[in-house]
């Protein structure tokens, strides 16, 4: 599925425009994003800590474990989204800051936070959507898109699409990893990574090695005569937190609507241009403040692919200005709420579990 | 404080550490970043030690400004109380000071214009500076903390220290240069040394010189002192003149020379042209030291890259992001997207102002993180490369 491009003038004046949002939110960034994500932080490292006290408790009551994984899954939600995401895109880089900042940051979650920058910051946001170069594009499990052939795996991939979602931090860690490449690919004579295959294969187990210490072992030994209840928890918590961030994952760029584009249409294109396929390959989900919090303000996925190092908190504000922007270019801007752009992702994941029909209207509107 | 060593007296270097200590560190910091995400578990507690103490950090120790004393009208002094932990210094050194402005962390170097006797009678420092035209950190640090408040200081560094035993000294000052010569001459009394000391101090104007009552009562209290002010309008730059006239057995001295670069650069100069030994030679910079290497061009900037020991000129025209640079330099920075979407390519500036291509705007001149694909160098730069 491709568009056409809007003429060179449209495309200029909504460059301009955009900037200026730009522009105007990144004269107020200080002091109160500083606050915000340092009191974010504070409340994370509570509730991580906190959460590991009230698991234990279920011995007391079953209600007290149940209370421990949720708040323990909500510590997590916030450290890989709201913090960790957002921090890794350098949005709070210019507080020059020891700990919170895209260099030094590390997140908990099985994928290494320095393979993840590499592959995600570089290959998914400059590519976004683009058939071939965006490897985030379905996770190479899924196809979404009648740019991508069909086979016979693509019938089941519904439960393919339920099982990822549920082992999201793990099939995340591989993929980042490009672990097809570096475990079964073949190797490049001149490869343009900056650091090794050996590297980036310890990198990997290394983390992997970490976080499973810290919550299938650590945690349960020292709780230990709640052990099975303690690692039972953890997983619980991970499981949450990997279906709650897959699916605004998928909501952001998996809807119905949301477009592809092929390498051809891409190629020298200008900052408007850019804007443009970051926002046609995106979609937005509309929500209270504390939605927005926990989704990391990923629901504000266009703002995010437009403006990745900005902090998030400014998202919701420069959506309404985005949004007026698109309207006068005429230019889609796909939002929803929750509910409904979620049903359009299953119906995709579902609509290209089979193969095209000859004449078939394809799902997009150009 | 009261047991407070004085820190000139107790070395503080010490041997390698031993294997099982090695190995305990590297333990504690696997488990720290498997538990907490974080090399270190304090860096994880950060935010919530802040709760309590407000502006505790794991990069340094919180220090209280007191007071903030003027001392010419563009030269004032901050009085700290640095909190208990913080290891002392010696006289001649100097610390970095930190402070959040607008939400950012920024970060200036001083040299410590008291004495290290003086910390240990009163717990307190006190760091001299003088205001630089256009700065964003010094006019703005004497006005914040006018009433008080908190900085994060680093440990005291640095080793313009005057040499052991008692040969007599002579000091080269330059202008707010003086600052590390006041805290020796102050301990130097508190000791009741008897090293004879000459000070030659070089400033613009015969108003700029500073802590003129102060090295009165020092005339008075130490007979071996004796002090030449000479002020760039009646006696010009400094010159082999002014040494031979004002201290003629400098070839007997230790010397010591703290000032702007382009007097130190002159200072020494002299003083190889009065065949002096080099060994005999102390000095230090402001902020960084000079690039050693020859421009091609008055208005090309350097880059020096600091861990690979590579210069680089830089022509102005046409403009050259930083990673083209390192590249060219045949170094192999990780970088990705190279448009400043994918903070791969971070880089440590240590010193020097860069031009940010994405939001147009000029970085400050002290340590930071840029970024090295939408970076130009805007000044003589050194990176962390």
């Amino acid at each position: 599925m491709t568009t056409s491009i809007p003429s060179a003038e449209t495309l200029l004046s909504f460059e301009q425009e955009i900037n200026a949002i730009r522009d105007e939110t990144l004269s107020k960034v200080g002091q109160a994003d500083a606050d915000y994500i340092r009191r974010v932080i504070r409340f994370q490292r509570g509730l991580d800590l906190s959460s590991r006290l009230v698991i234990v408790l279920g011995f007391i009551h079953p209600l007290f474990w149940v209370a421990g994984v949720l708040m323990l899954a909500l510590a997590k939600i916030l450290d890989n989204m709201e913090i960790g995401h957002n921090v890794m895109h350098g949005q709070y880089d210019w507080m020059n800051d020891p700990h919170i900042n895209s260099r030094n940051f590390e997140w908990d979650i099985v994928g290494d936070g320095d393979s993840w920058k590499r592959y995600h910051n570089h290959e998914h946001h400059t590519y976004t959507n683009i058939i071939g170069k965006d490897r985030d594009y379905g996770y190479g499990l899924l196809r979404l898109s009648d740019d991508i052939p069909w086979r016979k795996k693509n019938l089941w991939q519904f439960f393919t699409y339920l099982n990822l979602s549920l082992l999201f931090q793990w099939g995340v860690a591989y993929h980042e990893l490009a672990a097809e490449r570096i475990f079964f690919g073949k190797r490049r004579k001149e490869s343009h990574l900056p650091i090794s295959r050996s590297e980036l294969k310890s990198a990997f187990f290394s983390k992997i090695g970490k976080q499973v210490f810290k919550d299938y072992i650590f945690w349960p030994l020292l709780c230990f005569p709640v052990f099975w209840s303690v690692l039972l928890g953890n997983l619980c918590a991970n499981l949450i937190r990997n279906l709650w961030t897959s699916t605004i994952i998928f909501c952001g760029h998996f809807t119905e609507d949301a477009q592809t584009f092929s390498e051809e249409e891409c190629k020298n294109e200008t900052r408007g241009q850019w804007y443009y396929r970051q926002i046609l390959g995106s979609s937005n989900l509309e929500g209270a403040r504390w939605f927005h919090i926990l989704t990391g303000h990923l629901s504000c996925q266009i703002e995010h692919h437009l403006f990745p190092d900005i902090p998030a908190r400014h998202y919701p504000a420069m959506a309404q200005k985005v949004e007026q922007v698109c309207k006068t270019h005429g230019i889609p801007y796909n939002t929803g709420s929750f509910a409904h752009q979620y049903l359009t992702v299953v119906k995709r994941v579902l609509r290209y579990s089979f193969p095209d029909k000859a004449g078939q209207e394809p799902l997009t509107n150009h | 404080m009261t047991t407070m060593t004085d820190p000139a007296l107790s070395p503080r270097s010490s041997g390698p550490a031993p294997l099982a200590a090695a190995t305990g560190v590297g333990l504690r910091r696997w488990l720290a970043s498997s538990l907490t995400q974080h090399d270190h578990f304090s860096a994880y507690f950060e935010p919530l030690i802040q709760l309590f103490l407000p502006h505790w950090s794991t990069a340094g120790w919180r220090a209280r400004v007191l007071e903030v004393r003027t001392e010419l009208e563009d030269v004032y002094s901050l009085v700290l109380r640095p909190a208990k932990g913080w290891a002392g210094f010696q006289a001649g050194q100097y610390v970095e000071i930190s402070a959040e402005q607008d939400g950012r962390r920024v970060s200036r170097i001083f040299s410590i214009s008291s004495s290290p006797a003086y910390f240990a009678r009163t717990g307190l420092i006190e760091l001299t500076i003088r205001v630089q035209d256009q700065g964003r950190i010094t006019p703005w640090l004497r006005q914040h903390f006018a009433g008080g408040g908190l900085v994060t200081l680093s440990a005291a560094q640095g080793d313009f220290i005057a040499s052991e035993g008692s040969a007599p000294l002579l000091l080269i000052a330059g202008g707010s240069g003086i600052t590390p010569f006041r805290s020796l001459l102050q301990q130097l009394q508190r000791q009741g040394s008897a090293r004879p000391v000459q000070l030659l101090y070089f400033a613009r104007h015969a108003q700029h010189f500073l802590f003129r009552e102060e090295f009165d009562r020092l005339l008075l209290d130490m007979p071996q002192f004796s002090l030449i002010l000479l002020n760039n309008e009646d006696h010009g730059f400094i010159s082999a003149e002014h040494i031979r006239e004002y201290c003629p057995d400098f070839s007997a001295r230790d010397i010591m020379i703290c000032g702007p670069t382009p007097m130190i650069q002159a200072a020494r100069a002299v003083l190889s042209e009065l065949a002096v030994d080099p060994a005999q030679i102390r000095f230090e910079y402001f902020g960084a030291a000079p690039i050693d290497m020859q421009r091609a061009n008055a208005s090309d900037t350097l880059v020096a890259f600091k861990r690979s020991a590579i210069n680089a000129d830089v022509a102005a025209e046409p403009a050259q992001t930083l990673l083209d640079v390192a590249e060219q330099a045949g170094l192999k920075p990780v970088s990705g997207c190279r448009i400043g979407v994918c903070h791969q390519c971070i880089c440590k500036k240590e010193s020097g102002v860069v031009f940010n291509t994405k939001t147009g705007t000029y970085s400050d001149t002290g340590s930071e993180d840029i970024q090295l694909c939408i970076s130009v160098a805007a000044s003589d730069l050194i990176l962390d490369l």
